[in-house]
């Protein structure tokens, strides 16, 4: 009893410390990447190329005042950041960074939560984060936070929809529902050299599910909800200090939890990447540290391309964003499940 | 038992922002004025309340919304079962029917223009 909770706790404090860890380097990527992009520097005084900046950041946020508003509805205005993160973390309890290993006689799982229902859990929960979103914009009893609650919530739930289509194709593709099933699917290569990823058999769903992360997690190009020009931030405008540093997190978290999910549907989650057998074939006792690697790169490209297509697309209208999403995805996505379930059927 | 991590890292997880917004708490400055505590639209003086009537089409958007999220629920589990299913004929029928009538309803929902932004 006392193992299996020392275990728990062990995963746990790996599982959200990895995220919560590496949130500074992101925020750090994302700053001196928009200085790339936009050919200038970005932040470059705090430290060694400005390393230091995200944790200054940070002491600040602490420090700052935490402006608490006359006009709010008090509970729920200090709810509404703590469920946006925790829901935010929550994902991450059923994302698996290795494949099972055998130590001391029993199987080892390295998520936390461990679950044939595993995949359905994470999206159960990365869909509750348009909660916090709401709560926030409501309790605020701000105009421009309900419009942008109002916002983000109707195109949360309305690129759900292609989002989720894309995924009932990809469970139906790879008949099963566990999550190590599904990354087993994907070893391996095609004719030798490539590699056997969802993305080379359902890119339209792949596109899918990268437009419905994009638009779940609030990024440009569908920043609508804290299109500063119209609704000057939007959802947190009555945050300040630490409760609004929380809603910041929870995006990224999110982000985070999405992009792993992306990458286990269609980018062979955890398998290691190509070139990497090199290492692993002479060392096999190094396996589940190269899986590691290769999940934390992956999904750190993704996080990179969030920045790349943050500062190079620019935002859409709020009417092409709905039609986007109902007229042209979804769809989409329905006559791409169709041609998936009748493919399927008739190659047997 | 079986949901005992999940309960765990539910309790760490709300621990860890508990701890945060206590943080900032105790260690901010505490000056607050009228001007301060009232409601930020720019720096003018507010406009009216913020309980006001909104747009009727993102109530149309939730319920068109939880429609279509109640499909997936459905093809969900039945995506899952048609792999140990004996009479495939069978399940794809089902779907091939599910599909037609939710083809029709979404034409429906297109054609009143539940779901026209642009006017």
């Amino acid at each position: 009893m006392l193992e299996t909770i020392i275990e728990i706790l062990i995963k746990t404090a790996v599982i959200i410390g990895l995220p919560l860890g590496s949130l500074p380097i992101i925020i750090h990527v994302e700053r001196r990447g928009a200085g790339f992009i936009q050919r200038r520097l970005g932040p470059n005084r705090v430290g060694p190329f400005g390393f230091f900046q995200p944790l200054a950041d940070v002491a600040k946020f602490m420090f700052k005042e935490e402006v608490h508003p006359s006009h709010v509805k008090p509970f729920f205005y200090t709810a509404a950041p703590l469920i946006a993160l925790v829901v935010a973390i929550l994902p991450l309890a059923c994302i698996p960074v290795f494949a099972p290993i055998n130590f001391d006689g029993r199987q080892i799982f390295p998520e936390v939560f461990h679950s044939e229902m595993g995949i359905f859990f994470a999206f159960a929960m990365a869909s509750l984060g348009s909660y916090g979103i709401l709560l926030a914009g409501w309790a605020s009893n701000n105009k421009f936070s309900m419009l942008g609650a109002l916002r983000a919530c109707a195109q949360m739930v309305s690129y759900e929809l292609s989002l989720s289509t894309a995924v009932v194709a990809m469970i139906f593709l790879f008949g099963t529902n566990d999550i190590h099933q599904m990354v087993e699917w994907q070893s391996g290569y095609w004719f030798g050299f490539l590699p056997k990823w969802g993305v080379f058999l359902q890119p339209v769903a792949a596109t899918l599910f990268l437009i419905g992360i994009f638009a779940e997690s609030n990024r440009t190009p569908f920043d609508l909800p804290e299109g500063e020009s119209e609704l000057v931030a939007g959802y947190h405008l009555e945050y300040s200090s630490m409760k609004f540093a929380l809603f910041f997190m929870a995006e990224y978290i999110h982000m985070m939890a999405l992009s792993a999910l992306f990458i286990i549907l269609f980018f062979g989650g955890y398998n290691i990447l190509p070139g990497m057998e090199l290492l692993v074939n002479p060392f096999p006792e190094l396996l589940p540290i190269m899986q590691l690697m290769s999940l934390f790169l992956k999904v750190a490209f993704m996080i990179w391309f969030f920045v790349w297509v943050r500062w190079t697309l620019p935002r859409f209208r709020y009417d092409q964003l709905m039609d986007l999403g109902w007229k042209r995805l979804l769809p989409l996505g329905l006559v791409n499940l169709i041609a998936t379930v009748l493919f399927v059927y008739f190659r047997n | 038992m079986e949901f005992l991590p999940l309960i765990i890292f539910f309790i760490v997880a709300n621990v860890i922002g508990i701890a945060l917004l206590t943080i900032s708490k105790i260690l901010g400055i505490k000056k607050t004025t009228i001007r301060k505590n009232d409601i930020y639209e720019s720096g003018v003086n507010p406009v009216g309340s913020a309980t006001r009537q909104y747009d009727v089409k993102y109530y149309l958007t939730a319920i068109l919304f939880l429609l279509f999220d109640v499909e997936i629920v459905f093809l969900l589990p039945w995506a899952m079962a048609y792999g140990e299913s004996n009479n495939k004929g069978f399940m794809i029928g089902g779907f091939v029917f599910f599909m037609v009538i939710l083809l029709f309803g979404y034409f429906f929902v297109i054609n009143s223009k539940a779901l026209k932004w642009d006017e």
